[in-house]
């Protein structure tokens, strides 16, 4: 693990005149750690990358790489490299051109330039490609020409904004394995922007849950999985998200509706109001107390969803096997109490039972 | 960058128009350099009360109208037959571009010389041809202020020809076939989908001609020097002929601002108009 | 077809009469009816490039006015330009709406100032006057013209040369120039093509040092016995360049005239 490449941002904050976009950013990333920035859209996480780049001002808070405060330095002075989300690949420019043009801006002697250029290519495999320009490459060949730029100059850090959001689903999977491995092989640190969180889950080593300007959940993509912080955020990971329904805690009961589920370990949460979290991997379909309806059926290749109507609450399961379940039919459903989630009602935050 | 190009622009347009203000509320004659002085509205009261001004302002917006509305009905046809032709349309746009592209005064000189002379010119021919007789084209008032708004239509119908094209050409070809499928027959097509569409792109084009209508100089100024006598003076000629032929700067000053004003009161209006559309 | 073919006639005749005309002698121009079969000659051109009385002082004299209005343009509006499109100034909209009203005054009303003002500094019959003149109308057009088109340019291919460790100028001569060349180009034309065109300010501001093709036009007409044939071969003459610009660049042309509404595309 290299020790150089590590960024903190303290109290960072992003206002345009009386809108606020971004508040209270506090985040440590440490050196060769890929990192990812999820959320919705605009939630500000772009912006945050943008403050990170150097390409926007913070008008709070303070950027520091390495230890240094970088706030006010200029992009071109910060060692940073970017790759955006629709590409910026210069067009008058051959493909050899554009990814010389960083070595280019520094002067590099033309020896060194050529070397690099293709050992850059080479390992994103577009080497073949160096004479054509940016309007004659797929889209798959014009991202990795923007990755080749961005590698050529062994920057520090590693920026990048929704770069797969404009490949097709197939090769958005095989390029999200490919940066990985690319950036372990470089050992440098990365942060990635996204609100894909499939994406965000596979490839981050840490990541940080952006909502509404603010950043409501930083950890791993375990720790964010297995206890989200706020219903918000656990409605937002999983496919298909975690169900977050209004119940009702009563004598160690929940009320869904009008159906009952038996459920003594929230007994010591008392009488109360709550969102009630459960994946839909985690609901088990033939046993249980309660009947439910099915109101819809997809079938997904090696899964099925079903979508329920529990006590008038929609609610979705996802279950292995291709058993077809007819709409329209009544089946029991059940949960394993140790999987339940727990989330006040008002403020959306986590209650630990 | 921007700020001291954007000084000097403004410093060498507005500077000379405060001179011009200035310059309509003296008398001043270059034939008599010392007796410069200052009249106040004077310059304005005369021309108040001047018939040619008068002849000149009602001609102004008789030229100005029919030019730019005969512009306007025949740039219009000619996009819209040549719209049906993809084929040929290179060839129609190369031969449009040509009289756009011509500087204003020899278009003025090739009518007067080529085409409008009485004897030889190809206009008298074909009107002597077509039994209608010989005429004296650019010398009878009537004919002259007919002869003077044809060759600014002649020059610059093309341009609204092209402009338009180029507009019709971006509207999509399945409106017209949900059209068709409701059964709207050529002419509903025309007023309820082309029409409102293009909307935009005529009011454009309008408000370019007429402006450009209501300071042609050149043309007019080559063709017939605003004769015969007067009759085909538009505003901008009387100024000129009064600035500097007879020599009398103030009161072709006083002119000129009425054009201004007059010129920016009709493209406050269009502006006006395309912003409400 | 036919009808626009008839229609295309209205234009095509006049300037293939011009040619004809220029095409034969004298006497076969005053000949009643009108010839269309003749036999040709190149007289008329010969004597007006090279006779005593030969267009050439004129035409150079268009082509310095015009070329140099053109270079000066170009170099001054880009920057300006740029910088107009890329800073987010409050001023913005009445600016941009200023300069499009300058475009709006009449020329005569400039006209007498300008030649007030030029008269007090003796710059009458220059170059250096003609040509300052001729920047106040094509410098705010040009820079109209390519505000919109700078606006265009997506900001991200800038953004990624800074932080390639590009400078603001380096990003602006490496990234955004190369894109802008289409639309430099449309601006040259229309510049040049104004330019030469210009009749009013050149008659009024120009002398005997300063006379373009557009008043020795006007020269022939004035003089006792003209002679039809050679005015017609020395206007096609006066006209060829902007004739040949305008066929060569006609798709660039066309695009220039609907890009954002040009304004006044030529002089009146």
């Amino acid at each position: 693990m290299s020790k150089r490449g590590s960024v903190k941002l303290a109290g960072v904050g992003k206002s345009f005149g009386s809108t606020t976009v971004l508040q209270n950013v506090d985040l440590e990333i440490a050196p060769g750690e890929f990192f990812s920035l999820l959320g919705p859209s605009g939630s500000g996480k772009t912006t945050t990358l943008r403050i990170i780049a150097g390409l926007e001002v913070a008008t709070q808070g303070s950027v520091y790489m390495d230890g240094n405060d970088v706030t006010l330095l200029p992009p071109g002075d910060r060692d940073v490299a970017m790759v955006f989300q629709s590409y910026a690949l210069y067009p008058h420019m051959t493909v050899f051109d554009n990814i010389a043009f960083p070595l280019k801006m520094v002067r590099t002697p033309a020896s060194e330039i050529g070397t690099a250029v293709r050992d850059a290519a080479a390992r994103v495999r577009i080497d073949h490609l160096l004479t054509r320009k940016p309007g004659q490459l797929s889209g798959g060949q014009q991202q990795r020409c923007a990755l080749a730029r961005a590698i050529v100059r062994k920057p520090t850090l590693f920026l990048l904004d929704e770069p797969l959001s404009n490949l097709d689903a197939k090769l958005r999977i095989e390029t999200r394995v490919e940066l990985r491995r690319l950036q372990r092989t470089l050992d440098v640190t990365a942060i990635y922007v996204t609100h894909d969180q499939e994406e965000a889950m596979s490839m981050s080593d840490r990541l940080a849950i952006f909502m509404d300007g603010r950043i409501v959940q930083v950890g791993t993509p375990e720790d964010v999985y297995t206890r989200p912080a706020t219903s918000r955020v656990a409605g937002f990971l999983g496919n298909p998200p975690m169900n977050v329904l209004p119940v009702r805690l009563s004598g160690g009961q929940l009320l869904v509706g009008n159906a009952r589920f038996d459920a003594p370990r929230l007994r010591p949460l008392g009488e109360r109001e709550v969102l009630l979290g459960i994946r839909p991997s985690e609901i088990i379909l033939g046993t249980g107390d309660v009947e439910a309806t099915v109101t819809l059926f997809e079938l997904l290749g090696e899964d099925v969803i079903v979508d329920l109507d529990l006590g008038g609450e929609l609610i979705r399961v996802r279950v292995p096997g291709r058993s077809r379940i007819e709409e329209g039919t009544s089946v029991r459903v059940g949960f394993d109490p140790q999987k339940l989630h727990v989330f006040d009602r008002t403020t959306g935050e986590r209650i630990d039972i | 960058m921007a700020a001291p190009s954007v000084a000097v622009l403004i410093a060498s347009t507005t500077l000379p128009l405060v001179y011009l203000v200035w310059q309509s509320l003296r008398s001043t004659n270059l034939a008599m350099p010392g007796m410069d002085h200052f009249v106040g509205a004077e310059n304005y009261l005369r021309l108040w009360h001047d018939g040619r001004f008068w002849d000149a302002f009602g001609f102004t917006i008789i030229y100005t109208g029919s030019t730019v509305g005969l512009q306007l009905v025949l740039g219009l046809a000619l996009a819209l037959l040549i719209l049906q032709i993809p084929r040929a349309q290179w060839a129609f746009r190369t031969v449009a571009i040509l009289p756009i592209v011509l500087s204003p005064v020899v278009v003025g000189l090739f009518w007067r010389t080529l085409l409008l002379t009485p004897d030889f010119g190809i206009v008298d021919f074909a009107s002597r041809a077509l039994g209608l007789g010989s005429h004296n084209w650019l010398g009878d008032p009537l004919l002259a202020r007919i002869s003077v708004t044809a060759i600014h239509t002649w020059q610059w119908t093309p341009f609204v020809f092209l402009y338009l094209l180029a507009a019709l050409s971006t509207l999509p070809a399945d409106l017209y076939e949900a059209a068709r499928i409701d059964r709207a027959n050529a002419w509903r097509r025309f007023t309820n989908i082309t029409l409102p569409l293009i909307r935009p792109a005529i009011v454009m084009v309008v408000i370019l001609r007429m402006t450009v209508a209501l300071s042609a100089f050149a043309a007019i100024y080559a063709a017939t020097g605003g004769g015969p006598g007067t009759a085909t003076e538009i505003i901008n000629l009387l100024a000129y002929r009064v600035s500097f032929a007879e020599l009398s700067l103030g009161y072709g000053a006083a002119v000129a601002v009425v054009l201004l004003v007059v010129t920016m009161v009709v493209a406050a209006l269009l502006f006006r108009l395309r912003r409400a559309l | 077809m036919v009808v626009a073919a008839m229609l295309l006639s209205i234009w095509v005749v006049p300037i293939l009469w011009a040619i004809i005309t220029s095409l034969k002698n004298e006497k076969e121009v005053l000949a009643y009816p009108p010839t269309v079969i003749f036999t040709p000659t190149l007289h008329n051109f010969h004597e007006v490039l090279f006779g005593p009385t030969n267009i050439v002082s004129y035409l150079t004299s268009s082509i310095v006015l015009a070329t140099s209005t053109t270079v000066l343009t170009v170099l001054l509006a880009v920057p300006a330009a740029y910088s107009f499109a890329r800073l987010k100034l409050p001023a913005k909209k009445p600016m941009s709406f200023y300069v499009l009203a300058t475009q709006l005054v009449p020329p005569i009303g400039l006209i007498i100032p300008y030649y007030l003002i030029l008269n007090r500094v003796g710059w009458l019959d220059s170059y250096k006057g003609l040509v300052l003149i001729y920047l106040t109308f094509s410098l705010p057009f040009a820079i109209w013209l390519l505000v919109s088109y700078f606006e265009d340019i997506p900001r991200e291919m800038e953004e990624a040369a800074l932080i390639d460790r590009a400078s603001r100028l380096q990003a602006f001569w490496h990234v955004v120039l190369p894109q802008a060349r289409g639309a430099i180009g449309v601006t040259v034309i229309f510049v040049f093509l104004n330019a030469w065109n210009e009749f009013l300010f050149a008659v009024v501001l120009g002398g005997s040092n300063v006379s373009p093709v557009t008043v020795a036009m006007y020269n022939y007409i004035n003089t006792e016995q003209t002679q039809w044939a050679q005015l017609a071969a020395a206007a096609l003459i006066a006209m060829l360049p902007v004739i040949a610009l305008g066929i060569a660049a006609q798709r660039h042309i066309v695009s220039g005239l609907s890009a954002g509404s040009v304004k006044g595309v030529t002089r009146r």
